[in-house]
């Protein structure tokens, strides 16, 4: 028996240690703008969700896409019914790793630079990324950032010919989260 | 009992191991009750009201036009099938009070009993139906008052004679039940209450109706449309207008709808002349079969008005 709560004690001291380098954030922020000739798109959300684990490297984020916000509500209302999709695809996710450096100076504090590579599956489309971004650590605490392009052919995300002025072909998507133990 | 504390330990370091490379079982899909977006396209479906409303801060201006009869005695070839008369106009500017709640102002040719109309409207959502069916209709209601400004009738019995200035006044008030079925198919049904101040003899006040009304969506832009009233008008009054040679319809509307980024296009065919509710749900005297139906058309264009500054902190 003392065995038993020995061997248990091990078992879930192990999942403690793993446990430790996952850092989580529920109000992770996304935004994209994208530039064209008629007009300029913005739109915001600090509805998302990220992990990251600092020993292995590994790197999560998830969006609800509806809860983007855009000023003029009809764009929004045309992002998520005309071109997102999001009754059919409601969000958009990324798993990935940082590649570069190398996961066993990410728990150092000091701002990272990293490289990291994973799949974005966004309005059903799955894609392979591999993107700079930074990773700070701080006093236990962490926060990841990064600005990317985003090809909407790419995923699928169609544009009218009658609408192509309005709507640019590449977004530049800028992400951050502020994550706790 | 190695063996069962080795088989533990390996147990053990599988879930752990899974869970360090697959972070995304650290959250569950908990966004509760999503209300359904776009059940339609813009406020209106032909004539009658959607469910749907402007956002906060939103300017919708709209200009709708009803033509003369396409067949009968007043269409055919020498009025380009109604073309070149017109049995009403109504041009709109409505306006986003909050996300939920919109007013309205118009001018209404006007088409029946009054003309030279002036409306003030209100809408509001109550309810949204809600993706995961938690609520499974939408609900907004709606009310306008109208104001004619035209001369008072010299006729004491004209439903267009004015002792009062509340004689030129009428009043809607609606309920609008819309159920969003699927990506393409929409459908409202829509209790309507009509009172109007002065009517002619034997004609009513007050007027029950019930409309309804539907989408059908062809493609992500175009959408065909259909709205029916049918106005519970008394067998007493439906009888004496028809021994003086005037019969009633219900108001049958059917059309295309084509949205183009900030633009609405209504485009349709309608029995009833008038555009309000409160002319075409008790007065729509003209029928399909006998070709008394008309082009029509409805323009929205939305405007995003102020937050530009506030937005963008």
């Amino acid at each position: 028996m003392k065995r038993m709560l020995l061997i248990l004690g091990i078992v879930l001291g192990t999942v403690n240690v793993f446990a430790q380098d996952i850092y989580s954030c529920r109000n992770a922020s996304f935004s994209f703008f994208s530039s064209a000739p008629m007009e300029d798109i913005e739109a915001k959300t600090d509805k998302g969700v990220s992990a990251i684990n600092l020993k292995t490297g590994a790197v999560y984020f998830k969006v609800p896409v509806n809860t983007f916000q855009f000023r003029k509500k009809l764009m929004q209302e045309h992002f998520n019914e005309n071109y997102l999709e999001t009754d059919k695809y409601p969000y958009a996710e990324f798993k990935g790793k940082v590649v570069e450096p190398d996961a066993a100076n990410l728990s150092k504090d000091g701002t990272h630079d990293v490289m990291v590579e994973g799949v974005l599956s966004l309005h059903g489309v799955d894609k392979t990324y591999r993107e700079k971004g930074t990773i700070t650590v701080q006093n236990g605490q962490v926060i990841s950032a990064s600005k990317f392009n985003v090809k909407l052919a790419d995923h699928k995300i169609k544009i009218p010919t009658l609408v192509i002025k309005n709507i640019a072909e590449v977004v530049e998507v800028t992400v951050k989260a502020t994550y706790a133990r | 009992m190695k063996a069962i504390s080795l088989l533990l330990i390996s147990c053990g370091l599988c879930i752990t191991s899974q869970a360090q490379d697959d972070l995304s079982t650290m959250f569950k899909d908990s966004t509760g009750h999503q209300p359904v977006i776009g059940t339609f396209k813009s406020t209106r479906i032909i004539m009658g009201h959607s469910n749907e409303t402007l956002k906060k801060h939103e300017l919708d201006f709209r200009v709708a036009h009803r033509f003369g009869d396409a067949g009968g005695s007043f269409g055919g070839g020498k009025t380009a099938f109604g073309l070149d008369n017109s049995t009403d106009i109504r041009i709109a500017f409505e306006y986003g009070i909050t996300d939920d709640l919109m007013i309205g102002i118009s001018r209404a040719k006007g088409s029946g009993d009054l003309t030279q109309i002036f409306e003030g409207l209100a809408k509001y959502r109550i309810l949204k139906q809600t993706t995961d069916d938690h609520i499974p209709v939408s609900l907004t209601v709606f009310g306008n008052v109208t104001v004619s400004t035209m001369s008072s009738n010299d006729d004491a019995t004209s439903p267009s004679h004015f002792d009062e200035f509340t004689d030129r006044m009428t009043y809607v008030g609606q309920a609008i039940l819309a159920r969003k079925f699927g990506e393409r198919l929409s459908l409202t049904l829509s209790p309507t209450y009509v009172h109007r101040n002065r009517v002619g003899y034997m004609d009513q006040n007050n007027m029950f109706a019930l409309g309804g009304s539907g989408r059908v969506k062809l493609s992500k832009r175009l959408a065909f449309i259909a709205e029916y009233y049918y106005p519970f008008r008394s067998q007493s009054s439906k009888d004496y207008y028809k021994s003086q040679g005037v019969e009633f319809f219900n108001p049958l509307g059917a059309g295309l709808e084509i949205e183009t980024g900030g633009h609405v296009f209504s485009v349709n065919f309608t029995n009833s002349t008038a555009i309000l509710e409160n002319q075409f749900i008790p007065e729509t005297r003209s029928s399909w079969l006998q070709g008394q139906f008309r082009w029509g058309f409805n323009i929205s264009r939305r405007f995003s008005l102020f937050g530009k500054k506030d937005w963008k902190k």
